[in-house]
This record gives structure tokens, C-alpha cells and sequence, in this order.
């Protein structure tokens, strides 16, 4: 076949151009329109700019619709700011004090959530990962089933808990969806570490501490300082060490882009933990006491093998250096309880003479 | 060719980093933190706001309070770490900010203030602050010393 012949285009008929006709069906009985819903707004000519960072929510948080108050009554789903209507039935939101949900950078970190998301489908160069010993794909696929179900527990413990949060305080209902979204993703990322090197999943733990996450009901404050303090930093420490001792670029990537988005879920949970703690008088001393429990739940848990001997292994480089790996674990450890104390400082809360031995030990590493 | 570390350095990576959007996707995008850089007695202030690093400066170490936190190593392991994002276009598997900073005796990231929620911005922007330094692979660098690469 001649070359000019070959390039020839096929020809098709292209379908013929049709648009819906939104003409008047005169036949089509309209009850005429009253428009009584038009002027009922709070407040009207509200233009707010994009800023440098481009329309955000707080960039949003002007006139009346940035008036965040201390309790909200509404029990509907009326948006902050919209005109209220009468004989609308309830739904029963728990929390309506600020100060049982409230952060000031909730907002900020829903937009940076948003804008730094990242996709473990793409953007985790997966074609990187090798073979690796037997051994160490082993403690890697525990990990990672570890990891993955932590992350479960995440977003479904704060998918309980969002529903319930009233609508005054949108900006920590979006955050938390958000978080609930990243978590989601860890789920996804980390299961599909441990499915695509040559491993499979391996056995979850106990639970203690997840089944202690999901059945916190006392409140949404006490739920975070297990969820985002306790267990999360302990996660983000993980994460740390995990870039850290990375066998190739999809790991290394993996972890890097986990760690982001588990500081910044820190970040809320310090923000809320230190607002309720000078916003009600006793919840220093309520989170003391929650703290004596979880923590000590926290250490007993620790001493199942499944998540420090895969990362003594790990770390290690196999079974032959998991004594050495052990050393490093205790270093991690160490970086985790020096963290930790330092964050219950910040929300207001020293934990001093009750913090566990168990932990405590670790300081020494 | 500009001399690291000098302001004029640091204006010329933000110009590549700033142009360059491949570092607002995948974990990157927009960043609110003031670092600081220690080199010996020299100490930088690298201002990230939105998507750009918008400001470097030189600063006393008192300062560095303005910080959220700095960044402070041996100038030689200041200068390995550039060579070797220089050599791999980034930093390769072991002069991540976050390797080097576990490997560090005293840590990498640290705080003049003790707070811990600012020196927490290291982890939520660690990708932004990589590519930041990973911007450097671009910059025709001069150094103070010669070193030999441990």
C-alpha cells in the first residue's frame, strides 16, 4: 500500500448535533414563582478575593460568617451563617460547645490537606521495589499490615464522631474528613506495599489500643488524645523511621509523603487538645486520667511482637542483625516518648510521676 | 557562580524552585513555615509562604526565635548532602532531610523556641523543604571548603 494511502483518515459519520430544547412547554401547567426565599440572607454583598494561596475557607471567615461561637444551638444541618428557618426537625447533634471540637488552624489544614494530597497509585514510583530477603519482606508485610490497619481504625473512629460534630463549626468537620480521607489513603498505601513484593499480609495485633480508639465515647477530645496524640504520634514516629531505613525509592517515597499528612493530623490534635484544656476548667485533669490508662494499655500492648520485632528485623537488615535492629528500635522509641512528653507539655498536660516505667525507660536510649 | 551559603544562593534555588510546579503536586504545595539555616556562625531565615519560598536573609542566631525551626549540621555534611543532590538531580536514599536527621547524633531539625507544634511544621512540609534543597541540583554552587565525602 502507497505511503499517502496509508495516512489517509478513516471517515465516520460524526453524530448529528443535538441540544436539549429549553423552550416553554406552553401546555405545561408552572405555578407562578414567589421568590419569598430571595431576600432571606443575613448578610448580602459579601465578595471576598482570592488570596496567595488562592480562595480558601479562612479567606471565607468574613462579616458574620466568620462569627465562630462559643456554643451553637441550631440542631440542623443550617449552614454557619445562613438564614435560620423555623419548623425544621431536629437531628441531635452531641457536640455543640467550641470547645469540645475547636482548633484555629482547622481551616488552614483542611486546605493544605487538599492541596498537598498525593496519589500511592502514581505518584509512589512502584516499579522501584526489588526482591528482598525473606526475612525482611516478612517484617516489612507485618508492618504494613499494622500500618494499613491503623489507618482503618482511623478513619473509621473519626467517621463515628463527624457526624455528630454540629455545623458552627464547619472549618474541624472539613479537617476531619480530610483526615479521614488521608487515612484511607495510608490504608490503601500501605496494604498495597505489603502486596506487591513478593509478601503478603501478615497478622494484626490484639488490637487493645484500636479496640480502646474505637470505643472511646466519652467525647471527641478524649477520642483525639488517643487517636492523634497517643497512637498517632507513635505512627509518625514510624513513618520517621520507616523513610529512614527504606530498602528503595517506592518506600522511601511512601513513607515521606505518610509522614506529611500524619503531622499535620498532629498538628489539629495539639491545636484541639490545648483549646479544651484552657477552655474547661477539669479536662487537664480528665485527660491526665484517660492518660494513665491509655498510656499504660499503650506500653502493655507494645510487648506483643508484631509491630517492634518486624522493625527490630527491618531495621536490622534480617534476623542475623535484629539484635542491632532492637537498639535502633529502642532509639526510635526514644524519639517517640521525647515527642510525646513534649506534646503533652504543649496542650498543657505534664505527665511527670504517672507516666509508665514502661515508657519512660525508653528516654534512657 | 553563587557561594553557599550566601543569600545570593539561597535567592537562586528559590528561582528554581519557585518556577517549577512539579514541586506543588505529589505531596508538595502549599507551605507556611520560616526555616532557619546554621552554617558554622552563619545563620539564614528561608521564608516558604503559599507555594513559593518568598524570602532569604541573614540573621543573628538570636533570630532564630522567628523560626518555626532550623536546620543545623556540619558545614562538611552541609556541603555531602549538596553534592550528592548535585550528582542524582535529588537527594538519593541516604541524604534525605529526614535520614539525616535520624542519623545525626543531636538531630537535624531542632528548635530555638521548644516549641513543639512549630518544630513539627519539619514533618507536615518535609517534601517542600526537600524539594526545596533538591532545587539546588540546578544551581551552579561554589563552596567555602573542599571536602572529601565521608
Amino acid at each position: 500500500m502507497a505511503e499517502s494511502e496509508e495516512k489517509q483518515p478513516t471517515k465516520t459519520t460524526p453524530p448529528p448535533r443535538r441540544r436539549r430544547n429549553l423552550k416553554i412547554d406552553h401546555d405545561v401547567e408552572v405555578p407562578e414563582p414567589g421568590y419569598a426565599w430571595m431576600p432571606r440572607t443575613l448578610e448580602w454583598g459579601v465578595r471576598v478575593k482570592p488570596g496567595a494561596k488562592g480562595m480558601t475557607m479562612q479567606g471565607l471567615n468574613v462579616g458574620i460568617y466568620g462569627e465562630i461561637p462559643d456554643r451553637w444551638d441550631e440542631q440542623t444541618r443550617m449552614p454557619r451563617g445562613a438564614y435560620p428557618m423555623a419548623g425544621i426537625p431536629p437531628i441531635g447533634f452531641a457536640l455543640r460547645e467550641k470547645r469540645e471540637v475547636w482548633a484555629d488552624n482547622a481551616a488552614d489544614l483542611y486546605e493544605e490537606a487538599i492541596q498537598r494530597r498525593w496519589i500511592p497509585a502514581s505518584d509512589i514510583p512502584w516499579n522501584t521495589l526489588e526482591p528482598l530477603p525473606d526475612d525482611v519482606e516478612a517484617a516489612m508485610c507485618q508492618l504494613c499490615t499494622e500500618l494499613s490497619q491503623a489507618a482503618n481504625v482511623e478513619f473509621e473512629t473519626i467517621g463515628y464522631w463527624l457526624q455528630h460534630i454540629s455545623y458552627g463549626y464547619h472549618e474541624v468537620k472539613l479537617f476531619l474528613a480530610s483526615n479521614m480521607f488521608d487515612a484511607g489513603r495510608h490504608h490503601e498505601a500501605f496494604r498495597k506495599r505489603a502486596l506487591a513484593n513478593g509478601g503478603g499480609l501478615g497478622i494484626e495485633s490484639k488490637g487493645e489500643i484500636n479496640r480502646m480508639i474505637l470505643e472511646s465515647k466519652g467525647g471527641w477530645s478524649e477520642t483525639s488524645l488517643l487517636l492523634h496524640l497517643l497512637r498517632g504520634l507513635f505512627i509518625q514516629t514510624i513513618y520517621r523511621y520507616g523513610e529512614r531505613f527504606a530498602h528503595n525509592p517506592a518506600e522511601k517515597v511512601l513513607f515521606a509523603r505518610a509522614l506529611q499528612d500524619k503531622a499535620r493530623h498532629t498538628a489539629y490534635g495539639l491545636q484541639h487538645l490545648r483549646y479544651a484544656v484552657t477552655h474547661k476548667q477539669d479536662k487537664a485533669l480528665v485527660f491526665q486520667q484517660l492518660l494513665n490508662i491509655g498510656e499504660r494499655v499503650f506500653a502493655r500492648e507494645l510487648r506483643e511482637p508484631v509491630v517492634l520485632e518486624p522493625l527490630a528485623v527491618i531495621f536490622g537488615g534480617g534476623i542475623e542483625g535484629a539484635r542491632a535492629g532492637m537498639r535502633e528500635v529502642h532509639h526510635m522509641m526514644g524519639d517517640f516518648v521525647r515527642s510525646y512528653l513534649a506534646s503533652t507539655d504543649w496542650i498543657g498536660i505534664h505527665r511527670g510521676r504517672a507516666f509508665p516505667k514502661d515508657l519512660s525507660r525508653y528516654l534512657e536510649a | 557562580m553563587p557561594v553557599f551559603p550566601s543569600v545570593e544562593w539561597f535567592d537562586a534555588v528559590s528561582r528554581s524552585f519557585n518556577s517549577d510546579e512539579a514541586n506543588r503536586n505529589a505531596g508538595g504545595g502549599i507551605a507556611d513555615a520560616d526555616v532557619g539555616i546554621i552554617y558554622e556562625d552563619r545563620v539564614f531565615l528561608l521564608n516558604f509562604a503559599g507555594y513559593e519560598c518568598e524570602k532569604a536573609s541573614e540573621i543573628q542566631r538570636s533570630d532564630l526565635e522567628d523560626a518555626d525551626f532550623y536546620l543545623e549540621m556540619h558545614p562538611d555534611d552541609w556541603i555531602e548532602m549538596l553534592i550528592n543532590i548535585r550528582q542524582n538531580g535529588t537527594a538519593d536514599m541516604n541524604y534525605t532531610l529526614n535520614t539525616l536527621d535520624l542519623d545525626s547524633e543531636d538531630g537535624l531539625a531542632k528548635s530555638a523556641t521548644g516549641d513543639q507544634y512549630r518544630l513539627d511544621k519539619f514533618f507536615r512540609f518535609n517534601q517542600t523543604i526537600q524539594f526545596f534543597f533538591d532545587a539546588s541540583s540546578d544551581v551552579e554552587t561554589e563552596f567555602d571548603r573542599e571536602i572529601t565525602p565521608a
